[in-house]
């Protein structure tokens, strides 16, 4: 397993690498730029505008622009004040040092900006994504061992719902209903917050966090315990009628026994799958709900940047995506080996 | 435990969990104790404090509440002293004019009684250290371009000297983009655009920044060492930002906030209705004009007149056809104002240009003077003797509109297309980013490429001198003169207009008024409100065409 891993790691390097070329030349080649900021209300002139240029690293050559950003400037020499001649060397390492560049809007490090975000967007997806896995996998369970009774119905009718509302139009609901509508009856103020991750001004308290974590938590869930729900079932269908569960129950085994170590077990690989696809999301955040819960996370770290054509915000978090998702990948056939004993990696 | 038993576990967990945690939430609703504090809505984290390096447009917002200027504008155009002791004009002595060489001085005269918020005094060392901040690190705006010197004569005289007659020197270090910095505080060899005062400025204005969440919030909080006696009356400002509109109107009507900065027109509509606990507040003066920009030219090809938009008979039955009040009154629900020349502001609204008749009948007959008829029947007319095309030229175009703008922009979009369908003009609609339509040449920019037909887009000048934006549309000389339509008499009435000698920058104005009204290079169909949603209890608050809401912050007031 050990060499197997070392493997798709080594293996990953060069497909990072094509990925970042794809990645870089598509967010350059895209029409529109970072100094439409410049143009509309602010008639830079000619000159100052090749100064913002050559501060950015956007006079050079789309490969010269790749290979700063991969390895930085800091060994080569380069033109700073724009005569034409070279008279020193750059600053930048690189994203293989770990300098991602600045921002062209706020010119604060990459990093930083990330840095700021991510414990956010990580804090609001792993909720999601547990209370998925919590609600998801009983209701896949249940619909499938009471296959067509009621409760399979209802929880039928139930998904394919909660697939088809747009997340969006749902998310403008909940706030409609449970910020708008309903109030505390105690307080009278509304049930819960129309958005924030706590109340600004109060002490820290884990019910506030609770409070502010609820409604985007919910919009999340809805969509994906759909997918997740209907998935396991399909897949429990699937494994209760295998020979090896009749066997279970012929040997004597209780049904708990049968449905939760054998059935579940076996059900659950597919579902890692798809897991391990969901994964960078932890990462990525969800847009809808940042946007509509004002949530300060990586989604709207990433739409501004995609607005404002600000290519090293977009480029780190696309780079930084595309690891995690080899990485996510590479820990679901992990997951696989140990959840298939069938499953060897040589 | 069977799994119908556990579900249930699971369900009646999940409703407790939701009861308890809505149920006990008893601390106040999102924004802290609302006592003496108010909450700003806007929906895009600010870049920094700091009117130069803008993107959202809210940086000068922000930045009225900390930084102050030597002037400013009011709501009616009048330019005001802030940090300085009274604005330098000619009758004053302040600006000296050099007749002979068309070069001119201002003295600014700085009050002594401005202290940043760590109690040192505000002098003219600061006003110098900004104005070399900006060169040193390339920043522009349109002063720098008329500016020969800044000095400073004493600690608080600034002597500013002009290579040409400027009249807008009154508002060079101030309006809605220049803040003073402080030399003692700012990291000067970080530069203007890198350096500490842009996240963490330090004080001069009404408030000191507390604390910046990025995309979440920032909190403001009085300065006891703002200059004016007993202001702020408000304790506490907070910003939270709010990118989705819904929500922002929801929290004005729970009373989770005090100002929405700049809703849009539904949301106005119901700040106007009685009794919800909001209200709303516009400018008495207007800004940004939505006009059509006809390509004289060719898309793509500076040397190819148009087929039909480079004659000035299709421009005019383009504007005779299109129904503003229509789009004023359906569309953006009545919050708007005709305006149809870039002169409408006083004092130039006295140019007497006439309001020209919404006349479809007349823009058909227009067309067919100029020689584009429908011969084949197909709804679309053809140049069947026209000066300007190729016969059998069909009548289409395309018509671009920037996204950003959102539902309204669209939908007049489509009301303009059907109006010139019904007297034979086609049209290929299109919705452009912004980051595109006015994106660089190379980088596919569609404005300053002339790659476009016709676009529509709302632009408007700050202040009181609009010389420098009707340069920029209109002068031959000028790289933003998107429609390509030159005019040697207006590059003439233009270079009049620099000038501090008002009724001769009237005459000018009034002469360039009548070429515009004459040519129609653009089409200015109406200028949108400033306006803003408030709460009940808001009081003093004045939307100002030429400078943020935040202008006066000092002067608000809450109701008990």
């Amino acid at each position: 397993m050990g060499t197997y891993i070392v493997r798709r790691l080594l293996q990953a390097i060069p497909m990072l690498l094509l990925v970042s070329i794809a990645l870089f030349a598509l967010v350059n080649i895209a029409p529109g730029g970072p100094m439409s900021a410049y143009s509309r209300t602010n008639r830079m002139p000619e000159e100052k505008k090749e100064e913002i240029r050559r501060k950015f690293g956007l006079d050079k050559p789309l490969p010269v622009q790749y290979v700063v950003w991969l390895v930085g400037n800091d060994w080569m020499q380069i033109d700073t004040d724009g005569d034409g001649i070279s008279d020193g060397n750059g600053t930048r390492l690189g994203i293989l040092r770990g300098d991602f560049g600045f921002s062209y809007k706020t010119r604060e490090p990459v990093l930083a900006l990330i840095a700021d975000r991510l414990p956010n967007t990580v804090y609001l997806m792993f909720f999601t994504l547990l209370f998925t896995g919590i609600v998801a996998v009983p209701v896949g369970v249940i619909s499938a061992i009471k296959q067509y009774s009621g409760f399979d119905i209802t929880a039928t009718t139930l998904s394919f719902m909660g697939q088809a509302i747009p997340e969006f139009w749902l998310g403008l609901l909940l706030i409609l209903l449970f910020y708008g509508t309903l109030d505390n009856p105690f307080t009278g103020e509304a049930l819960f917050p129309s958005g924030g991750m706590q109340t600004l001004g109060a002490e820290f308290s884990i019910l506030d966090r609770a409070r502010h974590l609820f409604l985007p938590v919910l919009m999340g869930l809805v969509g994906w315990v759909a997918w997740y729900s209907r998935f396991l079932r399909s897949s429990m269908l699937e494994v209760i009628n295998q020979d090896y569960i009749r066997t279970a129950r012929a040997k004597g085994q209780t049904e708990q026994k049968v449905l939760y170590k054998h059935a579940l077990r076996n059900a659950l690989i597919p579902l890692v799958t798809m897991f391990a696809l969901d994964f960078p999301y932890i990462f990525t955040g969800s847009l809808y709900a940042e946007l509509l819960f004002s949530w300060p996370g990586m989604g709207r770290l990433f739409y501004n940047a995609a607005t404002s054509r600000d290519y090293p915000i977009l480029m780190a978090i696309l780079i930084i995506g595309s690891g995690i998702v080899v990485l996510s990948n590479l820990m679901a056939d992990i997951a696989y080996a140990y959840l298939d004993p069938r499953v060897r990696y040589e | 435990m069977n799994f119908r038993k556990s579900l249930k576990v699971l369900i009646f967990g999940l409703v407790a969990l939701l009861l308890l945690v809505g149920v006990t939430g008893c601390g106040p609703k999102t924004s802290g104790d609302s006592g003496n504090s108010i909450t700003i809505l806007i929906p895009d984290n600010p870049v920094a404090f700091n009117g130069i390096n803008t993107d959202t447009g809210y940086e000068q917002a922000l930045g009225e509440l900390v930084m102050l200027s030597l002037s400013e504008t009011d709501p009616n155009g009048n330019v005001f002293p802030e940090l300085a002791v009274e604005i330098p004009t000619v009758e004053n002595g302040g600006v000296v004019l050099d007749e002979d060489a068309w070069t001119m001085t201002a003295t600014w005269k700085l009050r002594e009684d401005v202290f940043w918020a760590d109690g040192e005094q505000v002098t003219a060392d600061d006003v110098v250290f900004t104005w070399n901040a900006m060169v040193d690190a390339g920043a522009w705006y349109a002063p720098m371009d008329y500016t020969e010197s800044v000095e400073k004569v004493d600690d608080f005289t600034i002597l500013v000297t002009f290579s040409t007659v400027f009249p807008a020197y009154n508002l060079m270090f101030g309006g809605e983009d220049v803040f003073i910095y402080p030399e003692h505080y700012c990291d000067a060899e970080a530069g203007f655009y890198e350096w500490n005062c842009d996240s963490q400025p330090l004080s001069s204005g009404p408030y000191i920044l507390e604390e910046w969440v990025a995309d979440d919030h920032l909190t403001f909080v009085k300065n006891e060492n703002y200059f004016e006696e007993g202001k702020p009356a408000i304790d506490q400002v907070i910003v939270r930002i709010v990118p989705e509109e819904p929500v922002k109107q929801q929290m004005m009507l729970e009373g989770d906030a005090d100002l929405h900065y700049w809703p849009a027109e539904p949301a106005s509509n119901l700040y106007k209705e009685e009794g919800n606990g909001t209200k709303w507040a516009k400018s008495p003066t207007e800004r940004w004009v939505m006009r059509l920009i006809p390509n004289t030219y060719v898309k793509g090809d500076p040397e190819t007149p148009h087929p039909f938009l480079s004659d000035v008979r299709v421009r005019r039955a383009l504007r005779m056809s299109i129904d503003v009040d229509t789009i004023i009154n359906d569309i953006f629900l009545g919050y708007g104002v005709p305006v149809w020349n870039d002169f409408f502001r006083p004092p130039f609204n006295s140019c007497d240009i006439p309001r020209p008749e919404y006349d479809v009948e007349g823009a058909a007959a227009l067309l067919e003077e100029a020689g584009w008829t429908d011969s084949d029947g197909d709804g679309v007319r053809e140049c069947n003797g026209c000066d300007t095309a190729e016969a059998g030229t069909m009548m289409t175009m395309e018509y671009a509109i920037y996204a950003e703008y959102g539902e309204s922009l669209e939908l007049a979009q489509q009301l303009i297309a059907e109006s010139w369908k019904s007297i034979g003009i086609g049209t290929d609609l299109q919705i452009i980013e912004g980051a595109i339509m006015w994106a660089e040449a190379e980088d596919g920019g569609t404005e300053i490429a002339g790659l476009f037909e016709l676009d529509m887009w709302d632009d408007g000048y700050p202040g009181t001198d609009p010389s420098d934006q009707i340069w920029t549309f209109y002068s031959s000389g000028s790289d933003w003169n998107y429609g390509h339509w030159t005019n040697e008499d207006m590059d003439g009435y233009i270079d009049e207009m620099y000038t501090v000698y008002e009724e001769d920058y009237l005459w000018a104005a009034c002469e360039a008024a009548a070429i515009l009204e004459e040519e129609l290079p653009q089409i200015l169909l109406f200028s949108t409100l400033e306006m803003h949603g408030l709460s009940e209890r808001l009081n003093g608050v004045l939307p100002n065409s030429n400078d943020p809401v935040t202008w006066n912050v000092a002067d608000w007031t809450l109701e008990e």
